[in-house]
């Protein structure tokens, strides 16, 4: 800008010196012109007057050879003759001086007057056109006219002898001062040639030194363009400028080529810069924000605050065909100008890195409190619940590696595939929130997160799938990591037990507190389950007071299992109870009591029984039978095969089929400690399940 | 409030307040700072605060943006037809930048994120009032 302004004044300062040396240039010229024309009208004058000074004694002495030829009767004719055109000579001179200006006006008056009394005397001498001679045969006389002629030479030639050097002095002194003033004039005009070379020699000065400074202007400027495309070169951040068309100037840095991936910018308008690369809303939000820039109500600090390309997530080619994103941080200035905003100076960060570094900050930050939330949890919680759940989530992943394993093609397939999925993952979630496990609950809430999305997909394959197992994968890791986090705060308590950690054998026996525990977690499962599934139903426990503490931990697995069971697929939902004319509530009833054999349970619900068909036509898809072997079953042995070993756990998932999930782990269990388990189901009417333990010996007592 | 009602020079501005919240409403009115600034009304909705402002006529408006029955953009819509020279300060907890551009494209003059200082609203407010 400064720049700009020295530059225009040194313009105006050369025209101006310019225009004034042209000026004084022609002044000089025409100045010199009119000297020297009138130099040489003096010249020719000064001539005249030169010549017609010779005049005065020719004349004189033309008289005089006049009237000695006269005197010796010799022919007058020819001097007659040269005094005539003499006297026309000087005539014509003197007149064509007098006209001339400024002559010495006394010594032309005198000349004048001189030459006034003169002419009547040459007249007469000039006028005689006779013989002045009378010749006899012996000698020549003078005849009468002779004598007068003779008379007026001679009045003529005295007046001349008196006259003459008068005269010629007269003349003299005029052609002495037209000497003098051609002479003025000449050194004028020298003056005045010398006054024109000198402003010639300070034109060319002026002329050059302008040259120099323009030039030195021009490095200067050159130097600053030269610095400012360094450093628009050079900085990181994206500058330009936008007018009021909302269009980029001619002036950008070149960090832009690698924010926007062009290589030109100039012409380009905002919106064109930033279509294709973020959502069509953003780039709505964003085009009203800049036209709010021109408008009056925005302040700076204002505008500021309320900027939405703050943090900018911008998708770019990556060059390679793909997609990359990165956050881009705008800035805007307003450039004023004489008539409100002029430009508006946008600087652009790349703030990708700092975005991502801040992000996994936050993570880890998160992830920091999540365990330390867990910790915290878990010291709080039961640890009796809190291993209630340990093993309820892992029979649930159990539940959902079988789901995913089924295998599924059509659409119907997948969506039941993926309810019961949700299912599940419901049932954890609130499990873990119940024990405040939200390092748990956060991580399974994802996973349904991602179940949402297929949900929402028309298409699935199988493929779909796999980031769901690799999350599940990361879930199970967890789990163990809390498992044995539990262990080892349980082995702060009591003494350690062996853990190996892994899920595929049975999950390593935490401390099993007493009855009363086992009936709180019961209960508290039960509501969960109830709320989880929209069921309906109460859970009463009798006589667990009864169990004897070395069975109480195989109990409440069985347990766990069997209300899950019984909550999830035995009890009808309301609608269905009420259109089968049941009470409004279900029941599931627990009674455990000391039999002469040993003890007895029966795990009784109000719900939809089993259906020994469907469990036969199960059985028959998972190879497990033939379908002769089927056809010959009968009823309770039908309904026996859900302790069958793969029966459940491998790949019976498919809910209309299914009851039974996970009867096969509580068929082992019992078996271990050498007890049986049956049951028995009126179909839409109720399940129930009895298990007879051994009675124990005095050294099975612990 | 009456103090408003003595002051020299400077003409009164009458303000109205739009929250949702009582609570916000009332540490509006409590933590502003200026003589001559005088609440001439509180509304709970943009419905309200149209009614209102048809009423008091006031010269300043704090606005939420999130109301029941008629939200804070569409209130500044209406507000700014019926009262062209009314400026409009929108106190918001809405982090969305999109929403303040709107608000501010509607026709607001002012933006304040929740929570504020008094600090914080007693600038805001100057900055709109002289």
């Amino acid at each position: 800008m400064l720049l700009s302004g020295a530059d225009r004044n040194r313009r105006l300062l050369t025209a101006a010196a310019g225009i004034v040396l042209a000026a004084v240039m022609g002044l000089v010229l025409i100045a010199g012109f009119r000297l020297a024309t009138q130099i040489r009208a003096n010249v020719a004058t000064l001539q005249q007057a030169s010549e017609l000074e010779a005049y005065p004694s020719a004349i004189s002495e033309q008289l005089t050879a006049l009237r000695q030829r006269l005197d010796t009767l010799e022919y007058t004719g020819h001097v007659h003759g040269e005094l005539d055109s003499s006297v026309r000579g000087f005539n014509r001179d003197f007149s064509a001086l007098e006209r001339q200006k400024g002559l010495d006006p006394a010594a032309m008056h005198a000349a004048t007057a001189l030459w006034t009394n003169y002419t009547p005397v040459l007249a007469k001498v000039l006028s005689y056109h006779g013989e002045p001679y009378s010749d006899t045969a012996t000698n020549s006389s003078l005849s009468r006219s002779g004598r007068v002629f003779y008379a007026h030479v001679r009045r003529a030639e005295l007046f001349a002898q008196a006259n003459a050097a008068a005269l010629h002095r007269e003349l003299a002194v005029v052609s002495g001062s037209l000497q003098a003033r051609t002479a003025a004039a000449a050194s004028r005009l020298r003056w005045l040639l010398s006054g024109g070379v000198l402003a010639v020699l300070l034109l060319g000065l002026a002329a050059a030194y302008l040259q120099v400074a323009r030039g030195r202007g021009e490095r200067a400027a050159r130097d600053a363009q030269d610095q400012t495309r360094d450093i628009l070169a050079t900085v990181r951040e994206g500058f330009f400028l936008l007018d009021a068309d909302y269009r980029i100037g001619a002036v950008w840095s070149q960090a832009l080529t690698n924010m926007f991936g062009r290589s030109t910018f100039a012409g380009l308008t905002f919106e064109e810069l930033l279509r294709d690369k973020v959502p069509p809303e953003t780039l709505n939000t964003a085009m009203k924000f800049i036209k709010l820039l021109w408008g009056e109500r925005a302040h700076e600090n204002l505008m500021k605050s309320i900027n939405p390309l703050g943090q900018l997530e911008v998708n770019m080619d990556n060059g390679r065909g793909g997609k990359e994103t990165r956050y881009l941080q705008f800035d805007f200035h307003r450039v004023m100008g004489p008539k409100g905003v002029k430009h508006v100076l946008c600087a652009v960060g790349d703030i990708t890195s700092s975005v991502l570094l801040a992000r996994e900050l936050h993570e880890a930050q998160e992830n920091a409190h999540s365990q330390l939330d867990m910790m915290v949890g878990m010291l709080h919680s039961d640890p009796l619940q809190l291993g209630s759940f340990l093993d309820s989530a892992s029979a649930g992943l159990k539940h959902i590696n079988a789901i995913l394993k089924e295998p599924a093609r059509t659409h119907a397939e997948f969506s039941k595939k993926l309810a019961g999925l949700s299912r599940e993952l419901h049932t954890m979630k609130g499990e873990a929130a119940a024990l405040n496990l939200m390092s748990i609950a956060q991580r399974v809430h994802h996973l349904e997160d991602m179940l949402a999305e297929l949900k929402a997909r028309n298409e699935l394959t199988g493929n779909d799938f796999l980031p769901l197992v690799l999350k599940l994968d990361e879930l199970l890791a967890h789990l163990r990591g809390v498992r044995e986090m539990t262990l080892k705060l349980s082995s702060l308590r009591e003494q350690p037990s062996a853990a190996d950690g892994t899920l595929n054998t049975p999950a390593p026996r935490l401390p099993t507190a007493g009855p009363d525990e086992l009936a709180s977690t019961l209960q508290s499962l039960a509501h969960r389950l109830a709320q989880d599934h929209g069921k309906d139903f109460k859970l009463a426990l009798n006589g667990l007071a009864q169990c004897p503490p070395a069975y109480l931990g195989t109990l409440k697995d069985c347990l766990i299992q069997m209300l899950r069971n019984a909550a999830v697929h035995g009890i009808e939902a309301d609608e269905v109870r009420r259109a089968g004319a049941k009470s409004g509530g279900g029941q599931v009833r627990v009674d455990f009591r000391r039999v002469e054999s040993g003890f007895e349970l029966t795990f009784e619900d109000d719900g939809a029984g089993l259906s020994p068909e469907t469990l036969k036509e199960a059985a028959v898809r998972k190879k497990l039978l033939s379908e002769e072997q089927a056809a010959q079953l009968d009823n309770r042995a039908a309904l026996a095969l859900i302790f069958k070993p793969g029966f459940s756990t491998r790949n019976e998932i498919s809910m209309d089929a299914g009851r039974g999930a996970g009867m096969d782990v509580v068929a082992k269990a019992v078996y271990s400690l050498g007890g049986r388990i049956g049951v028995s189901t009126n179909p839409g009417r109720y399940t129930r399940f009895k298990i007879a333990l051994p009675a124990l010996g005095e050294t099975a007592v612990a | 409030m009456d103090t408003a009602q003595d002051t020299g020079a400077r003409r009164t501005v009458k303000l109205l307040i739009v929250d949702d919240s009582n609570i916000v409403r009332r540490r509006i009115e409590r933590s502003q700072q200026f003589d001559d600034l005088q609440v001439v009304g509180t509304a709970a909705n943009g419905l309200e605060a149209l009614e209102l402002a048809r009423r008091t006529d006031p010269d300043l408006v704090t606005m939420d943006l999130t109301m029941p029955q008629m939200d804070g953009i569409e209130c500044i819509t209406q507000l700014v037809q019926m009262k062209p020279e009314v400026r409009i300060l929108v106190i918001s907890a809405l982090a969305d930048k999109a929403t303040a551009v709107e608000a501010m494209e509607r026709g607001a003059n002012g933006f304040l994120n929740k929570p504020f200082t008094d600090r914080q609203l007693n600038e805001a407010i100057a900055e709109l009032m002289y």
